[in-house]
Formats: structure tokens, C-alpha cells, sequence
């Protein structure tokens, strides 16, 4: 006898599951960010080491260079900043939903007996704990959008660097080609990781 | 928030073993939960109980997509191993839960529909997880009267539910047995009192004692690896268990 598991989400969760199938969604994002944002660290170095080679002939790349691998460290730090804040969410909204559950069972009672007074009592505890709950949510959601811009507005820099960094490679005499594409793949990542930002900040999870 | 480990790791076919909260207040049992996956699946192993849940959510989350999670498979009925299931049935209504066909009407009291379970037959089945195979090993009165392990042949792992329950002190924490003589003490009583028979027990090791096995992992304490397996068996093999001396 063998079962094959069921392969898609056919009906979408709501309410504080959807919240956390939203955060869910930002943190894969942003897990994938991170990824890429190591990569750079590595293309930052080359882009140095290749620099120094082609020596007086690409004295602009090489400045500029040094500037992409401090961006790249920068990047690094923003992401990594990113991921706590994000697993900070991630904990807050299962909470919530597990705040919501628990509410869903004791609101059914209520509703079946509306006049027992402790009944009434422990619900309305549990909403005023719902509020705090709500409060610290909101707090780490704000966090995280600020944390996000602040990634946005570093990699709009290390786009201006990247272009620059192509323009300087047509200096660059003999090393023009190799420095060319150096500066395109830099180019390339950044570009993907501000695609991914800009998705993020579009996300359903900040507009709750 | 609890942490993660990759015990096992093939391409995307992958065991994480998600343990040790040390937020964790002290009256509830420590549990371990186990992610499998395979081919962008992800199958859960007793999810541990409701009040865990942010805990465990938020650290599988650090390593997986948990809506790639399309199964849960619960050893057996008790609240460490499934109460949280509402929760994450809220997250993804459509998971499947496989267990013991005895616990199909007793689980709905933590949540799901009828069509949420998939009743394992007393004789086990074979769970496909994108195509791989995780076989329900029968282990009933061990300790439940419907219970089973879960052995995925590839990976050479058992995943034995309670049996090899360990409750360990606050200074022996690691993940893996290390000293098998030591370790074993904190897994005599548990043994002893939650296993009910001793015929079921000597069944049991007769059978894993087939399997090739690697690692054997519980419910509670440390995973077996190695020649601390077959220790494991023999050392349970010859322990009366189902006595309560009152
Ligand atoms: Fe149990
Ligand atoms: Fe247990």
C-alpha cells in the first residue's frame, strides 16, 4: 500500500495564517538575498585583484573597486541584520496565529454561553493579550520595512558603483575586456538583489 | 527559538533535525521534531505539541520553506507529537496527516477534516514523498497501542518515535549519544514504565534488527548512530519493560 502526498496549496489560510504565509514568503526572499549578497563579497575581491594587475592603466577601476568590495561588506552586515529581523517576525506570527486558535475556541464558547461572567473575563484577557501581541507585531513589521529601505538605498549605491566601474573598465587599456566583465557581473547581481528588494517591499505583509 | 541541524544531506533530500529550546519552560517535555525532504517536499515528523509551535515554525523556517510542507506523519496520538497540528493545518490546509487508522477519529479533536488523514493499516504502507519512499514501521504498545516508526532506506534513518526516549539533565544536551553506557541511564526509566509489553518490544527488535540502519532517531534526547544502533537494540531487547512496582 503506498500514499503519494497532495502536491499544492489548493485553499489559502487566512487571517494570522495568511500573515504568516506572507512572512513566509519575505523570508525565503530574503534567504535568497543573502546568498547572492555573499557572492559579491568574492566578485568585490576580484575586481581588486584585477585592478591591481592592469596597475596605472585602470587607476579609476581599482578606487572604485575598493569602494564596491566596502559596499559589498556593507551589504553583508544589512543582510545579515535582515535575517535576524526576519526570524524575529517569524516568531511573532506564530504566535499570533497560535493566539488566534486559542481565541477562535474560547469566542465559540462565548457565543454559546454569552452571560458566564468568567467566561467573559478570561475572553477579555486573552484580547487585551491579543493587543500586545498585535503592538509587538506591528513594531517588528515596522522594523523590517525600515530594514528593507536601508538595503534598498545601499544597493541604489552599489548600482551607481557598478555602473561607474563599467564606464572605468573602457579605460583600462588591455585589461578592458576582462574589467568590462567584472563590472557586468557586479552589475548584474546588484540589479538582481534590487529586483528582489523592490518585490519585497511591495509585499501584503506591510500593508497589514 | 529552537535551533536546526542537517543530519543527513543527498542533493535536496535532506534530515533536519530541529531540537533544544532554551526558551522552553521546564514542565513540558523536550522534544525533537525531524524535517524530512525531498524534491522541493518537505514531510514533518511529529510536530510537537501546540505550545511549541512558534518555536518549532520559526527555526524550520530557517532552513526550509515550510509551505513546501505537504505531510506530517505522527508516531502516535499523544500532545507532544500532534496537538499543534490545527496550527499548522491553519498555515496549510491542504497537509496531509499519516497515522496509526486507531488515532483517525481520536486526532480530529486537535484539529483537521476528514480529508486531512491518511490511516496507516496496522501492517504499515509506504509513504512517497516526491517519489521517495519513507516506510511506516509497525512499533504498536510501544509505548501507544497504534504506533509506528518511520525508516527511510536511502538515508538509512529511523525515525523511532519514542523508543530511544532519553530525558536528559540540563548538562547533557548534545544531539548525538556519545558515551552509550552513560547515556542509557536516562533512558532506563522511560523504558521501563512507558514501554506495555514485553512481546511487542522483543517483536520490534527483531524487526529493525533488519533494517539497514544508520542513525536512530527519537522523539526525546539524543540520536543513535553508528554502533550505538545496535547497542540500542540489544540493551532494549533485554530490558523487562511494562512493570510498575507500586
Ligand atoms: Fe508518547
Ligand atoms: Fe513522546
Amino acid at each position: 500500500m503506498t500514499d503519494q502526498l497532495p502536491v499544492t496549496l489548493r485553499s489559502e489560510p487566512k487571517g494570522a495564517a495568511l500573515d504568516l504565509l506572507h512572512i513566509v514568503r519575505i523570508n525565503e526572499e530574503i534567504k535568497a538575498i543573502v546568498a547572492v549578497a555573499f557572492k559579491i563579497n568574492i566578485m568585490a575581491l576580484n575586481a581588486i585583484f584585477l585592478a591591481k594587475r592592469a596597475g596605472t592603466a585602470a587607476r579609476g577601476f581599482g578606487v572604485l573597486s575598493n569602494e564596491l568590495r566596502s559596499f559589498s561588506s556593507q551589504l553583508r552586515e544589512t543582510m545579515l541584520a535582515l535575517n535576524g529581523l526576519i526570524h524575529g517576525s517569524v516568531g511573532e506570527v506564530s504566535v499570533l496565529l497560535q493566539d488566534s486558535r486559542y481565541n477562535g475556541v474560547l469566542k465559540s464558547a462565548v457565543s454559546i454561553v454569552p452571560l458566564n461572567s468568567r467566561l467573559s473575563a478570561v475572553m477579555a484577557r486573552r484580547d487585551q493579550r491579543t493587543v500586545e501581541y498585535r503592538g509587538r507585531l506591528s513594531k517588528v513589521r515596522r522594523a523590517l520595512r525600515s530594514s528593507v529601505d536601508d538595503a534598498c538605498r545601499l544597493v541604489e549605491l552599489g548600482g551607481v558603483l557598478a555602473k561607474s566601474a563599467k564606464i572605468e573598465a573602457a579605460y583600462g587599456a588591455g585589461f578592458s575586456a576582462s574589467l568590462a566583465q567584472v563590472s557586468g557581473e557586479f552589475d548584474g547581481v546588484v540589479e538582481e538583489i534590487r529586483v528582489s528588494l523592490d518585490t519585497l517591499r511591495r509585499s501584503n505583509f506591510f500593508k497589514g | 527559538m529552537k535551533k536546526t541541524e542537517i543530519i543527513y544531506q543527498n542533493g535536496d533530500h535532506k534530515w533536519i533535525a530541529i531540537v533544544r529550546d532554551p526558551a522552553k519552560p521546564d514542565f513540558l517535555i523536550d522534544t525533537n521534531e525531524y524535517l524530512v525532504t525531498h524534491g522541493g517536499q518537505g514531510m514533518l515528523l511529529d510536530p510537537g505539541g501546540l505550545e511549541i509551535f512558534p518555536a518549532v515554525f520559526s527555526a524550520l523556517a530557517t532552513e526550509f520553506d515550510p509551505s513546501a510542507i505537504t505531510g506530517i506523519f505522527a508516531s502516535h496520538q499523544d500532545p507532544d507529537v500532534i496537538s499543534s497540528l490545527a496550527l499548522w493545518l491553519e498555515f496549510n490546509p491542504e497537509m496531509r496527516c499519516h497515522l496509526s487508522w486507531m488515532w483517525s477519529s481520536f486526532i480530529p479533536h486537535f484539529g483537521g477534516t476528514a480529508a486531512t488523514f491518511s490511516p496507516i493499516p496496522d501492517e504499515g504502507m509506504t509513504i512517497l514523498l516526491a517519489g521517495l519512499p519513507l516506510q511506516a514501521v509497525p512499533a504498536h504498545y510501544l509505548h501507544s497501542s497504534g504506533n509506528f516508526n518511520l525508516y527511510d532506506r536511502s538515508a538509512k534513518i529511523l525515525f523511532s518515535g519514542d523508543v530511544g526516549a532519553a530525558l536528559l539533565p540540563a548538562e547533557q544536551q548534545g544531539l548525538f549519544v556519545e558515551d552509550f553506557s552513560t547515556h542509557i541511564r536516562h533512558a532506563e526509566g522511560f523504558h521501563r514504565r512507558w514501554m506495555g509489553s514485553n512481546e511487542a518490544k522483543r517483536q520490534w527488535c527483531e524487526r529493525v534488527s533488519q533494517l539497514n540502519i544508520d542513525m536512530l532517531c527519537p522523539q526525546h534526547g539524543a540520536i543513535y548512530r553508528g554502533e550505538d544502533v545496535q547497542r540500542f537494540i540489544n540493551w532494549f531487547g533485554s530490558l523487562q519493560v511494562g512493570l510498575l512496582r507500586t
